[in-house]
């Protein structure tokens, strides 16, 4: 159990916005808010838990010794029960409510098999009537103070009869009491049930030995208390459903006693607990010191006098802890958002409500005796198994361990139907059939809205639905597919959207896999190796993410598994695309290349055969048309800077064949990708200009001028020739082929006159985008 | 005597327009010997003594090779011709480097383009006789990469502290350089010219040099590409235990 101390954490209050938030969070990784101590701290003791190797020592020979202990004290415990004495027979129950005798082991007792029970001859010659014999429920359950003295005396009376060895029982049948001898009840005699409590007890007993050896800190030591007081009470119930009359005279004084401190210790512990956890509160001392005051000295104040009304007294004073409990927690969260605060508080108020409720039940079917018996029975069985499992529940909570979150919530709704089926009978003149089906609805209704409300709980309310899951890993699969770089960003804002963290940051920590630290405060994400990413370019280290769903929210098990899953699919999407990508390529590659190889060929036979020179040139105007075109399948994109040196040599090289000067300026602002569209458009422009140039103008000297800024292109080519009047001018395949190119491109073309000789064209193109 | 020309090419009507520029090209009494694939061109290399070993008395002085030939590529001729003593010229429709540069790493001493004009095709040739090989933006930015590439491999400190008599306009002799993959600042800077699309003419007056010095720098980075992808196969094949 690892639990981050509180660093001091302020929650980034600023980040208002889902959208702006997490670009915040993820543009901010150098300086990020998070301790970095902190996430070593709880690092570090995680691993504690979970490297074995670290095991070793003394924390093993302890616990080794404090299994022993409690085995010893078990056994001592079975002992003494065995030893006890125990009338051998065996009673049932006639229409009439009354006990017969059923079997007996005596030969005695056997002959009146069938009689109805009287009662116990005491020595001192009262009769104990069976149903007050029966009644050997707790005495902390027992409201009236007079009740419980009775209860309890009668109880030692029984004992001392049953202390000679033999013992008079007077049936309704025979006029003088038999005479039956005792035996030792022996190990078989205990009971199931009892052996089921003791169990129970055991393993409660040994899970907190081990919560308190792997970090014997403040509130481990804590919780092992509490643990040891559900341990106790477990053993007192197991004690409760011995068979038969009989009960341990010696542990009926204690059993009060010990009863109402396992309660008291268990309230003033939860209250001291939560003031430490999840984060230390101000004024921790005086709230510990004050409930542990209050708690010790009425424990003492019980064993030395009686207290009047001591059960409104116990209630009272563990609803005060509960309720304390569920003021701190929620003071606790408004200081420090960790999600723990708000399952405890939600898990505290659900004891809180059934301890209530409860407490109610009893209270208000004092007058009915059957009802109040099996309240105080099995009713506070249940509360007892539901606090206890409750208890065992909040160390592993972030570890989400299913079984244990399905019980605790059905003992709890078990406690629930229990107290409001008797409620039913006790306040409504309702028949026991009619209670038991409402109860029963009641609780059904009651489980199928908890389990939502409680599953809600640690998965989010509004867990980001499977579409909208699916369009960020798809999306983030094209944004590491098209853009370089560090691809961290990328999967922070993935994490980010799937968590909606308050913290998000970057260690250099690596680990194999997705895990959560701090107790489901902090998950931290490896980031994944992606396929074709060049070495220096992988992303590294770790995410962290603090506090999901800005903190009303608890990272699970589950949550790794899920994150781990989702990179790994983003990882497969990402290898996916490059394939697709890759083949893609190849296929454009082959088509360019079948192109150049057979149609290249003919042209150029058609070409060397040519009749005119004007044929000639039409043809390599076609073949270099072909060219580009094939370039252009073969390459996906163009860097401007490359094609305007291309652009430049090609044009110097013809220029300087047709002896014509050249005035070269190509200037951009930013260097860009040209998609094969635009590098073939301005290719094939530019080509066509200077064709014009050499073929028609016949000038002396060519200024080539081209601008990039901004994702604004003008080109300008002017030339000294013989062109006059462009206006005039038929539109053939070269201009409209310009035309439509610069169309294509979204700009505009004009041709004017350039000075007294030549002609100017002016290519306007607004907006010359990447990958446009 | 006549000088002896060898033209590989397939297309019969590309060949005899390559005879006819050939001719036109070149004063001398020349003897032109045609092969339509990569056997025959072998078949022909090996009666004036082979490849490799002794190239006979009168080997081929000039040979054109197409790159797409029905039985195989131009390359591997030129990857069996490396030490031959011909001047060694790509023929080919291909002007993009991914093609040429490749070819130029075998020892090709020039490219020509086929659909150029008739009249172009002689100077260009001429040219690279002449030693001035033309080098396009692309392939001198493919250039610049592979030095710069095994440069870092070799170098951590780059080489442009070398003495001073290095770095003159003439062309190193190999054997005194024993790391001959590197280029001199000069010639790093050439290609650096030539790769943004300078005329040759524009990188003289840019480097305040004369335009065939520029040349010269040309050739050698060529001979130095052509020796440090020798170079590197050797050390391949060491490696591959074919040597």
């Amino acid at each position: 159990m690892s639990i981050a101390r509180d660093a001091g954490l302020t929650p980034a209050s600023a980040l208002a916005s889902d959208s702006a938030a997490t670009h915040e969070a993820t543009s901010g990784f150098a300086n990020t808010g998070i301790d970095s101590s902190l996430l070593t701290s709880s690092f570090d003791s995680d691993s504690r838990g979970l490297v074995a190797g670290r095991w070793l020592g003394w924390r093993r020979r302890a616990l080794v010794v404090l299994a022993l202990l409690g085995c010893v004290g078990l056994f001592t415990l079975l002992r003494t029960l065995s030893a006890s004495p125990h009338i051998d027979a065996g009673w049932r129950t006639n229409a009439n409510g009354q006990m017969v005798l059923d079997s007996a082991g005596d030969s005695t007792l056997r002959a009146h098999i069938g009689e109805t029970l009287v009662g116990v001859v005491l020595p001192d010659g009262r009769v104990l009537p069976p149903d007050v014999l029966l009644a050997r429920r707790s005495p902390r359950w027992v409201i009236d103070d007079l009740q419980r003295s009775q209860q309890l005396a009668n109880g030692a009376a029984y004992s001392a009869a049953l202390r000679d060895g033999s013992v008079h029982l007077k049936l309704a049948e025979s006029a003088t009491p038999v005479e039956v001898r005792t035996l030792t009840r022996g190990y078989a005699g205990l009971g199931s049930v009892f052996w089921l409590m003791t169990a129970l007890a055991l393993v409660f007993y040994l899970t907190g030995a081990v919560v308190v050896l792997v970090e014997p800190d403040e509130r481990n030591l804590l919780f092992g208390l509490t643990a040891l007081a559900q341990t106790t009470h477990l053993l007192l119930i197991g004690l409760d459903t011995l068979p038969g009359f009989d009960f341990p005279a010696r542990l009926a004084h204690l059993d009060l006693w010990l009863r109402v401190s396992s309660d008291v210790i268990t309230g003033a512990a939860s209250v001291h607990a939560l003031s430490v956890y999840p984060r230390r509160l101000p004024f921790q001392g005086l709230i510990a010191v004050t409930s542990w005051a209050v708690g010790i000295g009425f424990i003492v104040t019980v064993a030395f006098n009686p207290i009047p009304r001591l059960w409104w007294w116990v209630q009272g004073l563990q609803l005060s802890y509960f309720a304390v409990g569920w003021l701190l927690l929620v003071w606790s969260y408004r200081l420090t958002p960790h999600p723990m605060a708000i399952v405890m508080r939600r898990l505290s108020l659900a004891v809180l409500g059934i301890l209530l409720l409860l407490t109610l039940t009893v209270a208000l079917s004092q007058g009915n005796a059957d009802v109040q018996r099996f309240a105080a029975g099995p009713g506070s069985l249940i509360w007892y198994v539901f606090q206890a499992s409750a208890l065992m529940l909040v160390p592993f909570l972030s570890r989400s361990q299913q079984v244990m979150r399905e019980f605790t919530l059905l003992a709890g709704i078990s406690a629930v139907a229990t107290s409001l089926d008797l409620l039913f009978v006790a306040v409504m003149p309702m028949s026991q059939f009619t209670s038991h089906t409402l109860a029963l609805f009641l609780a059904l209704g009651l489980y199928a809205g908890a389990r939502q409300w409680m599953l809600n709980l640690l998965m989010g309310s509004n867990m980001l639905t499977t579409e909208r899951m699916f369009e960020g890993l798809y999306r983030t699969a094209r944004e590491i597919e098209t853009t370089g770089g560090d691809h961290t960003e990328h999967f922070a804002r993935l994490l980010g959207e799937l968590f909606e963290p308050l913290e998000l940051g970057h260690t250099t920590r690596s680990s194999p896999g997705a895990r959560v630290l701090g107790d489901g405060s902090t998950m931290m994400v490896p980031l994944p190796r992606l396929p074709g990413v060049p070495d220096e370019l992988q992303p590294r280290g770790s995410l962290v993410l603090r506090f999901a769903r800005r903190g009303r929210r608890m990272f699970t098990r589950e949550d790794a598994r899920l994150t781990d899953r989702v990179l790994e699919q983003m990882v497969r999407a990402v290898a996916f695309d490059r394939a697709v990508e890759q083949g893609r390529n190849e296929e454009r590659a082959r088509i360019a290349q079948d192109l150049h190889d057979d149609i290249g060929a003919r042209l150029l036979t058609l070409m060397y055969k040519a009749q005119s020179p004007e044929m000639e040139d039409y043809v390599r105007h076609t073949l270099q048309d072909l060219k580009t075109l094939t370039r252009g399948l073969a390459a996906s994109s163009h860097l401007l800077s490359h094609a305007s040196a291309e652009w430049k040599a090609d044009i110097a090289q013809r220029l300087d064949a047709a002896h014509c000067e050249l005035d070269w300026s190509f200037e951009f602002d930013r260097d860009i990708n040209l998609s094969v569209v635009q590098w073939s458009a301005l290719t094939r422009m530019l080509r066509e200009l200077i064709n014009n140039v050499i073929v028609h103008a016949h000038a002396a000297r060519v200024t080539v001028s081209a601008h990039y800024e901004s994702g604004r292109f003008t080109l300008q080519v002017s030339d000294d020739g013989a062109g006059r009047r462009p206006d005039t001018w038929a539109h053939g395949l070269g201009l409209g082929g310009i035309r439509k190119r610069v169309k294509l491109l979204g700009g505009e073309v004009h041709w004017r006159e350039n000075g007294p000789r030549g002609i100017r064209c002016d290519i306007r193109v607004p907006e010359l985008g990447e990958r446009a | 005597m006549a000088v002896k020309v060898l033209i590989v090419e397939d297309n019969p009507v590309a060949r005899s327009f390559l005879c006819r520029v050939v001719r036109e090209s070149f004063s001398d009494t020349l003897t032109i010997t045609e092969a339509g694939d990569l056997e025959s061109a072998r078949r022909q290399i090996n009666l004036t003594g082979g490849a490799q070993g002794l190239h006979g008395v009168d080997p081929f002085r000039l040979v054109l090779v197409d790159l797409e030939l029905p039985d195989g590529n131009g390359m591997e001729l030129l990857a069996e011709l490396s030490q031959y003593p011909a001047t060694k010229i790509v023929t080919t429709l291909y002007s993009d480097d991914d093609h040429l540069f490749p070819a130029l790493q075998r020892g090709a001493d020039g490219y020509l383009l086929k659909e150029d004009r008739f009249e172009v095709l002689v100077e260009e040739l001429q040219k690279i006789v002449r030693g001035q090989p033309p080098l396009s933006p692309a392939i001198a930015r493919r250039l610049l990469n592979h030095f710069r590439d095994s440069q870092r491999g070799e170098l951590p400190d780059s080489g442009f502290s070398r003495p001073a008599e290095l770095m003159t306009s003439r062309p190193v002799p190999i054997e005194k350089t024993p790391d001959h993959e590197r280029l001199t600042p000069r010639e790093n800077e050439v290609l650096t010219y030539l790769s943004k699309g300078f005329t040759i003419k524009e990188i003289a007056n840019l480097m305040g040099i004369k335009w065939f010095t520029v040349n010269d720098h040309i050739k050698s980075i060529y001979k130095k590409l052509n020796v440090s992808s020798r170079a590197e196969a050797a050390v391949l094949a060491t490696k591959q235990g074919l040597v």
